[in-house]
């Protein structure tokens, strides 16, 4: 007993150690946004007023919920309700499903404009407004891939609660991608004010 | 008992090394990969050298000679300097001397060493497919790393992928460290080695992230024309290097760290002392970490970035000599009054301080921002950085092989051999990188083809030396190889240490002790 | 379960007060506000949904998301000792 507690903690540890590397993999991202954004405030200011600021708001909400769902679940199994479990991690799921959708047609409409990398009308403009789309398109790029991983992640679980695999007493794989989920949240958190809020 | 070679559980042969989730096993299997790719480093190493021996066109084309200096870096510094010490040596021995059975995730540890090799395949793959090998250096600068034509996507990728296994490495050996000790095993009482290891495993983790996305904002500058890099599109280069060196400075660290641990366990077994200064030894360790993380700036002195940012830098690059001198120091105080024994780890370990304290010592000219604009970007540096890289990590290799040896294979090497392997390597490098120190001092600027005849007959003697060096290395080898298969049987503790891993029979059972150790005594207290 | 609500609650009403924060010219403050209430709300989803108040097993727990946020201040700032004053 004593010895599953200990290695409880330690791949809870692990996780977490995963998650500090995770956020200065952002980290570098972030570095690069402050000094462009420091160099070239006025036009952020500018390009930001472009992006759609009601869809950016949504996808936060939308996001925030899905964090709720995922420690509901993890809530439920632990009171050895799995089905409730199923339910919320069913929603969770559909949620990252919906924030995607969401970027998808957000970015589609942005390329449909004909902004997006490399693109001839993009690069007539001020060169702050290419490194801003530049840093749009990679910092919300590499958080949609999170996304999916996610996304991936919590079916892999759902599997395994369906199946029996994970249970009331073998919920460490459950909890851990819910640490993993709350903290692609905590990136769109920072991301969302950053993007769409500095006009 | 059963040694760890002769336990084979679900799979025989081959498929029960490369599938194996021992930590001894995965240490091995680092071993022999990491030696081969050293041999293609070394083998590159030799070629430039050979090219460099008489000015103009020797024994290849300029492109060629680009490709090979690049791809020397990239082998030495991504396969085989950073993974090194710690993935064998780490692997083999942190889980022992902490008295745990394994790694805190066996299997984590085994998909680290799937995906070093993966990514050492896609860098050897980016030499035959796409443009041709990479010509760019093994820092991959923008904006020629976005401009030329060669394989930059595949090796920048591939170095990327090499970032990952470093990271899954790092955190396991942070959490070893912190869950799996043994009973009476406070961190006060942890082998120096434990603590370097798990220094170098903190900043694998912390730092690599930082040039996994460096590169992968190339890979996409490349492929889809994002711009944040390229300064035709705004993008400011410099905080490529900014960026670039956040993690390759600290990255030095990951190189050194692990190394002045393996020479904190050698000099007490063979001084028959305890180490000097315990505690300064493990603090400075951390300070070294933790300080050498924010100095990256002094790589760009020359680069175009502010005089108060250079100044900064400058400053704190002076203070990462404070902990080093301390190890110095310590390491020598050790030795004073000690009963030594000059056997062979010991003569590596003496080595590493002397080599390393003029790599360190030919540092300071670089820390200063005057006598940098001198010399950077000429041959001093790669004169001071070979005196670090190889003279400092490379003897602890050496050192490590010599001293873990036996209890690794269970066999002793021909002990007279490495004596005269060790005279062929102390001469050749000193033959071969010295002359680069003057050759910079003189101004001969690093990475180039050809050069002025003034300059001839040094870059003829570090040619012979080059020679001389590889003699040695070879000697060294066949040597180890040959005890490999015929070497005595080794006993449990052939050097009278006394840290876990000697308590144990060489080599060790797969599960490493059959009860897990109550320690009470420090990691160098020798019985009377 | 209770207690996951009502932070999700204060989670919605601080994404509601940082939009319309946006709106109102806070002059060089409103980076601030901003970075402001993006810290309260990972504040809030770190100790409440990641657990990490109650995290008991190791010290290093309490200090790691601290550490890492000095480290990330350390290197932009670092960063902007070049950028601000070449």
């Amino acid at each position: 007993m004593m010895e599953t507690h200990k290695n409880d903690i330690g791949s809870t540890f692990g996780m977490w150690l995963f998650l500090l590397s995770e956020i200065l993999l952002f980290g570098g991202l972030f570095i690069l946004y402050s000094v462009y954004r420091y160099n070239h405030s006025q036009i952020f200011h500018l390009a930001a007023d472009a992006l759609n600021r009601p869809v950016g708001a949504l996808n936060t909400l939308i996001l925030l919920t899905s964090s709720l769902t995922m420690a509901l679940s993890i809530f439920f199994l632990k009171n050895r309700r799995p089905e409730r479990s199923l339910f919320f991690l069913f929603l969770t799921i559909f949620l990252g499903l919906f924030f995607l959708f969401n970027k998808y047609f957000e970015w589609a409409s942005k390329v449909h404009h004909g902004v997006y990398p490399n693109a001839p009308g993009l690069l007539e403009r001020e060169r702050g407004e290419v490194l801003f789309y530049g840093l749009y398109y990679s910092m919300t790029g590499l958080h949609g891939f999170h996304v999916l991983v996610g996304i991936g992640l919590l079916s892999v679980m759902f599997v395994f609660i369906l199946r029996g695999k994970i249970d009331h007493e073998r919920i460490l794989p459950l909890k851990n991608t819910g640490l993993y989920w709350h903290l692609v949240d905590i990136i769109w958190i920072f991301l969302f004010p950053l993007f769409y809020l500095i006009t | 008992m059963a040694g760890f070679y002769e336990d084979e559980r679900r799979l025989r042969g081959i498929l029960g090394w490369i599938f194996s989730t021992d930590h001894k096993r995965i240490g091995l299997l680092y071993l022999f990969a990491i030696l081969f790719f050293y041999a293609i480093g070394v083998l590159l190493g030799f070629l430039m050298r050979l090219e460099l021996m008489a000015p103009g066109p020797t024994i290849m084309r300029p492109q060629t000679y680009n490709a090979i200096f690049t791809l020397h870096g990239v082998i030495m510094i991504f396969l085989f300097v950073i993974p090194g010490i710690p993935s064998i040596f780490g692997n083999f021995f942190l889980p022992i001397q902490i008295g745990a059975r394994d790694v805190a995730f066996p299997r984590i540890n085994l998909l680290s060493w799937w995906i070093y090799m993966t990514g050492a395949f896609l860098a050897i793959l980016s030499l035959f497919t796409g443009g041709g090998p990479v010509d760019t250096g093994w820092t991959f600068y923008v904006p020629y790393s976005l401009r030329t034509s060669v394989n930059v996507p595949l090796a920048v990728f591939a170095v990327f992928i090499l970032g990952f296994s470093s990271i899954l490495t790092g955190i396991n050996f942070v959490t070893t460290t912190h869950q799996l000790r043994a009973p009476g095993m406070t961190w006060f009482r942890l082998p120096l080695f434990v603590w370097a290891v798990y220094a170098t495993a903190w900043i694998q983790v912390l730092v690599t992230p930082v040039i996994g996305i460096t590169l992968l904002l190339t890979l996409m500058e490349r492929l889809v024309g994002v711009g944040i890099f390229d300064p035709a599109k705004g993008g400011d280069p410099l905080l490529y290097q900014h960026l670039f060196w956040i993690y390759s400075h600290p990255a030095v660290y990951i190189m050194i760290l692990p190394a002045m641990g393996v020479i904190s366990e050698i000099i007490p077994v063979f001084a028959r002392r305890t180490i000097f200064g315990y505690k300064a030894m493990a603090f400075s360790i951390l300070a070294i970490a933790v300080v050498g993380s924010f100095v990256w700036g002094h790589h760009m002195f020359v680069s175009g970035q502010s005089d108060l940012a250079s100044i900064i830098f400058s400053l704190l690059t002076f203070l990462v000599a404070v902990p080093s001198g301390v190890k110095v120091f310590n390491w020598v105080s050790t030795l004073y009054k000690g009963s030594i024994e000059v056997a062979p780890p010991l003569l590596f370990a003496l080595t590493f301080i002397f080599l390393f304290s003029i790599g360190g010592l030919t540092g300071l000219f670089q820390g200063a921002l005057a006598t940098d604009v001198h010399l950077h970007d000429t041959y001093w540096v790669v004169g001071h950085f070979h005196y670090v890289i190889f003279g400092g990590t490379g003897f602890a290799l050496f050192g490590a092989l010599h001293y873990w040896f036996p209890k690794m294979f269970g066999r002793m090497y021909h002990k007279k051999i490495p004596y005269f392997a060790w005279a062929l390597l102390f001469v050749g490098f000193n033959t071969l990188y010295f002359p680069m120190l003057i050759l910079g001092w003189k101004g001969m600027p690093r990475r180039y083809y050809d050069y002025l005849p003034q300059f001839h007959s040094l870059q003829w003697i570090s040619t012979i030396g080059s020679w001389i060096l590889i003699a040695g290395l070879i000697l060294l080898f066949a040597n180890l190889i040959y005890s490999l298969f015929r070497g005595e049987k080794a006993e449990g503790n052939p050097w009278g240490g006394a840290t876990l891993e000697w308590q144990i029979p060489s080599p060790p059972p797969r599960e490493n002790f059959a009860e897990i150790p109550r320690i009470e005594r420090g990691p160098y207290e020798f019985r009377k | 379960m209770k207690i996951y609500i009502l932070v999700w609650l204060s989670l919605v009403i601080l994404t509601g007060i940082a939009v319309s924060a946006a709106g109102m010219d806070w002059g060089g403050w409103s980076l601030g506000v901003a970075l402001g209430i993006a810290f309260l709300k990972s504040g809030l989803i770190l100790n409440y949904f990641m657990h990490l108040k109650d995290e008991r097993g190791l010290r290093l727990f309490r200090w790691m998301v601290p550490g890492i946020l000095a480290i990330l201040i350390l290197f932009i700032g670092l960063t902007f000792f070049d950028v601000a004053f070449r």
